[in-house]
This record gives C-alpha cells, sequence and structure tokens, in this order.
C-alpha cells in the first residue's frame, strides 16, 4: 500500500511538539483534523497569507498594484492649479500604494520571472513503506525554490531567525525536485524581507522525518489506521 | 562595464559577516583578523572594548570611537576609512542604541512626551537610517563587514538552552539576509570553533563551502590573527570554482527558458502542446528548466481548455477521452 505525505501533514504533527505552552490540546486536534483531511477553516491570518502573496505575484508579473490620481482631485479646486509639476507642465499624479507594497515588491523583485505553484512529487520507501511525497512550491526559479510567508506581527517583536529549521518543507521540496539546489524562506510582515536559505548539506533527510511520523503513528494505532485509510494513493 | 560571468573575478570579493557568542570568547579580536597591515580593518567601537584585547592582534586596525551617531557617520567619510578592507561594528545592538539616541534628538515624534524613546515611531526611523548605513559600507564602499553581536542565552519550550542576538528591533532578522557568513562561536571542550551550520541551540549560516565547525586558533604572540582573511580567501577561492558550473548551467538554463517561452506561444490546440511537450522532453535542460518548462506548457494548456490526460500522457481538450 502506498500512502500519501505532505509537508502539511508532518508540519501539523511536528507543530504538536513545538507548538507554544498551554497550546497542545488546538495543536492536537488541529493535527487530527488534518490527518483526516478536514478542509483548513479560512481564518485571518490564512487570507492575509493568500492576499499578500497574490500582491507579490502581481507585482512580479508586472501589473499596476497601484491607484492614481490627480494631485487636484484631492483638494479644493481653487488651489488644483497650483498642484503642476514645474517641470513639466502636468498635473502632478499622486500614487496611492496598497498596503504591505513594501514587502510584497522586496519578494517580487527575487522571485520576478520564476514558475508559481510549481507540483512536486516524488516515490519513497521508508522502513520498508511506500510513500507519495508531493506538495506546490510557491516559486521555483533557476534552480531554487521559494516560499512565501506573511506575518501578521511586526518583525521588531519576533526571533526570526532559524525559526524555520525544523520545518519539513525545504527536506520534502528539494528531495521531489532534485535539480533544484537551494530552498529560500521569503518572510515579510509587510514592510520588512527576512531570508532563510536551505540547501541539501544544511537540512535534514526527509528520510528521516517521515520514519518518526511513521514510529510515532505506528505507537498509536487508531491514528494510523485514519492515516492508512484517509492518505492512501488511489489505484 | 559589462562582463560574461566567467570573466568575473572574485579575487575582491567582499563578504558581510555576523559573529556572536559569550562574553570574553573573543569576538572583537576574531573581527579583527582579516588583513597584515596597520588600517586594513577600522573597528567601529561603541562599546569601548578594543582595550580588552592583546595589541599585538590589532595590529592591522584602526579605531573610531565616538561619542553620536553622527560622529560615526563623519569619521566613516575620512581616508581612514576607505582605505580599510573590513568594517567591524562592535557592537550592532550598541549601534541601534546609538541610532535611537540620534532618532530622540533629531525626531521630534521619536521622543515621548516624558522623554522616553517613542519605540512605535522611533524604530522607523532607525531601520531605515540602519539600512542605509549598512548600504554606504557595503554597497558604495564596498568593504567586508563584520557584525558583532552580544548573544543572550534563553531556554527554548523545553527548557533547552538556544542562543539569541541581543539587538533591540528588527535587525536581529534583518540582518541575516545580507550576510554571506554567521557564526557561533563557542567553546568545545578546550578549543575554540566558530560554527557555520544552524543547530538546535543556535541559528547560523554558511556558504561558498564555509560550514560546519571551524576551529579558531589559538594566539599566542608568534601566530598572526588571521582567521577571517583565511576564510575569505577560502570563499573567494570556493567562489571561482563554483562559477565556472554555475555560469554555465545558468546560460543553458536561460536560452532553455526562452526557447520555451517562444514555443508555447505557438501552442494552440492539443497538437501543437503536445509536440511542443516532445520538444520540451527532449531539450538539453540545465537547474529546473525542466519543471519549470512544464509548468509554462500546462499553464497555456489550460488557457486553451486542455487539460493532462494521464494514462495516455497527452493533453486533450478538456471532455474528450483520447
Amino acid at each position: 500500500m502506498k500512502t500519501r505525505i505532505t509537508k502539511t501533514l508532518l508540519d501539523s504533527w511536528a507543530y504538536t511538539f513545538d507548538c507554544y505552552e498551554g497550546g497542545e490540546e488546538d495543536a492536537m486536534n488541529d493535527f487530527i483534523r488534518t490527518l483526516n483531511r478536514e478542509p483548513i477553516e479560512e481564518n485571518e491570518a490564512i487570507a492575509n497569507g493568500k492576499a499578500f502573496e497574490d500582491l507579490c505575484f502581481r507585482i512580479a508579473n508586472g501589473e499596476k498594484v497601484y491607484e492614481e490620481k490627480l494631485a487636484g482631485e484631492l483638494i479644493p479646486a481653487a488651489v488644483a492649479s497650483e498642484i503642476i509639476e514645474p517641470n513639466t507642465g502636468e498635473p502632478k499624479i499622486i500614487r496611492s500604494y496598497p498596503k504591505w507594497y513594501n514587502g510584497a515588491k522586496k519578494i517580487a523583485d527575487i522571485v520576478e520571472g520564476g514558475q508559481w505553484q510549481v507540483h512536486v512529487d516524488t516515490d519513497l520507501t521508508v522502513g520498508g513503506r511506500e510513500f507519495w511525497l508531493h506538495g506546490f512550491c510557491d516559486v521555483v526559479k533557476a534552480g531554487v525554490i521559494y516560499d512565501i510567508k506573511f506575518k501578521q506581527k511586526s518583525f521588531g517583536g519576533l526571533d526570526l531567525y532559524g525559526s524555520y529549521r525544523n520545518h519539513s518543507q525545504h527536506s520534502a521540496y528539494l528531495r521531489c525536485l532534485p535539480e533544484a539546489y537551494e530552498f529560500v524562506y521569503l518572510v515579510s510582515d509587510g514592510d520588512e524581507l527576512y531570508t532563510e536559505a536551505y540547501t541539501r548539506q544544511t537540512c535534514r533527510p526527509i528520510e528521516d522525518i517521515i520514519q518518526e511520523f511513521m514510529n510515532w503513528l505506528e505507537s498509536k494505532p487508531e491514528l494510523l489506521k485514519i492515516y492508512e485509510e484517509k492518505w492512501v494513493v488511489d489505484g | 562595464m559589462i562582463q560574461h560571468g566567467y570573466e568575473l573575478d572574485f579575487s575582491k570579493q567582499t563578504f558581510g559577516v555576523i559573529l556572536y557568542g559569550a562574553p570574553g570568547i573573543g569576538k572583537t579580536t576574531l573581527a579583527l583578523s582579516d588583513g597584515n597591515n596597520g588600517g586594513d580593518t577600522l573597528l567601529i567601537d561603541l562599546e569601548h572594548g578594543v582595550g580588552r584585547t592583546n595589541p599585538i592582534h590589532r595590529m592591522n586596525a584602526s579605531v573610531l570611537s565616538a561619542a553620536t551617531y553622527e560622529e560615526v557617520l563623519s569619521d566613516l567619510n575620512t581616508p581612514e576609512a576607505f582605505a580599510a578592507k573590513t568594517i567591524v561594528i562592535d557592537t550592532a545592538g550598541s549601534l541601534v542604541d546609538y541610532l535611537k539616541d540620534w532618532a530622540m534628538r533629531t525626531k521630534s515624534d521619536a521622543r515621548q512626551k516624558n522623554g522616553a524613546f517613542n519605540g512605535l515611531k522611533g524604530f522607523g526611523y532607525v531601520k531605515s537610517e540602519l539600512e542605509s548605513f549598512v548600504n554606504k559600507i557595503k554597497v558604495v564602499m564596498n568593504k567586508n563587514v563584520v557584525f558583532i553581536f552580544h548573544c543572550d542565552e534563553k531556554a527554548d519550550k523545553d527548557g533547552n538552552p538556544i542562543q539569541r542576538l541581543r539587538c533591540e528591533g528588527s535587525f536581529r532578522n534583518t540582518v541575516w539576509t545580507g550576510i554571506d557568513f554567521g557564526a557561533y562561536i563557542q567553546m568545545i571542550g578546550n578549543k575554540r570553533y566558530a560554527c557555520f551550520t544552524p543547530e538546535d541551540e543556535f541559528f547560523a549560516k554558511g556558504c561558498h563551502g564555509i560550514s560546519g565547525h571551524v576551529e579558531i586558533q589559538n594566539l599566542t604572540e608568534e601566530t598572526s590573527n588571521d582567521f577571517l582573511q583565511k576564510l575569505f580567501d577560502s570563499a573567494r577561492k570556493n567562489m571561482a570554482a563554483e562559477n565556472q558550473g554555475v555560469e554555465e548551467r545558468m546560460t543553458q538554463y536561460k536560452g532553455v527558458i526562452a526557447a520555451v517561452k517562444e514555443m508555447v506561444e505557438g501552442v494552440t490546440d492539443a497538437d501543437t502542446a503536445n509536440s511542443c511537450m516532445k520538444a520540451i522532453v527532449s531539450m538539453d535542460h540545465a537547474l529546473t528548466s525542466k519543471k519549470e518548462a512544464g509548468k509554462i506548457l500546462n499553464d497555456k494548456a489550460k488557457s486553451l481548455g486542455l487539460r493532462f490526460d494521464v494514462p495516455t500522457r497527452s493533453y486533450v481538450a478538456d471532455g474528450d477521452k483520447k
């Protein structure tokens, strides 16, 4: 029997050990929902993350994301004639950028020209079990896989560096796409950019992570049963 | 001047470095280890810590001491600063403190009525000024830059120690983006190591063949303080070697992607999509060009109402069964 496995499932499981103090029950419930392949309820954080990624996409694709107004529209007509570019004699244009533009532009500059939402997959055998590991890379460009993360909280209060080290995503996607040599997390709070890069030399083999997950699951037969039922690869 | 990638000369490549570790571990001495000649390194000594280094091991350094951020900026425009190969900021956390003081004195809304720093507004000024300061050293002056940080040992959720950069504001995160090497300095047994690969206890960064634990030689009056000089030389050699292969692959990658985009323009139906797919498969791919080419074709096929039929491994009109 071959079962599918994703970074979402592995990270949801890992979070049950890594969650904030007092959040263990919620984390376990979230994991069980993921294990049951229940759709994730869209909350504000997820919606903001999607909106931010969409903004990055639009900027990277050369879309005009700002609005333009004649400066004269914003002030009484009597003084509008004063808002003229002295160098050109043209009415002065004021641009209005969407929120998070600064952060999104920094990311768009990096990923411009890459391919978005690229599906990657591979078959694996771990501990005698067969797996189909798959997922979607946000962007693939010239040998590098990029993943865009949005933080609702400003960077000033966070210690981000190293925070992605124990995620399974870079291990999984570098395994699925052997031609890629690097995985880079592009993290923004809508203004600043923090990057964290991993290569095969600096990440754990995904087989080790899957093996740990299966060892844990095998010690919980009721959960193993759900996994084998819900995550089996058809055909 | 435009150069081909294979013509690039890395012999003068500059680097950004983070060094952090416990007090007394020798961060400042280590930061002064690029160059043999007086003035090769400029130490911006914001904590007046240079006196704790052995004079023999700081022979290559000039020292900039300043009471205010404005004095630091002014001293950066001196011939001594321009002559240096490497500029050391000791410490980055103190530079942020200097900038807070500068913001409070020069920006009215960075100070609260009670005289305290207004973090909400003030860190905005600190952030943009810091960005332009670092940019000046790295890009305009084209120097190696070494950021020294003190280190705070904290406990993770399970009570295990984790090492954190001591620095207010977001700089402790964003500083990692622009640097090449980030090392946690620690004693293991009776030896000192610069650790360039992240571990559970600390974060680190290595590239151009520099990784893992690199032993730091104990300095005596007879040995030279040249750790960073050797590290930079080694990275430059590795960059030159890496570049030979990468440049070739990048050129090939760009050629393939350009050709694929042109071919995909001509796709109008299932037959042309399938011909295009065959052509893509037979191309001489580099880096991730094959995967990206597949995505480009697939997006076009979808826009034409085609779908990929897995059993026949071909595109068909949506609704058709081949």
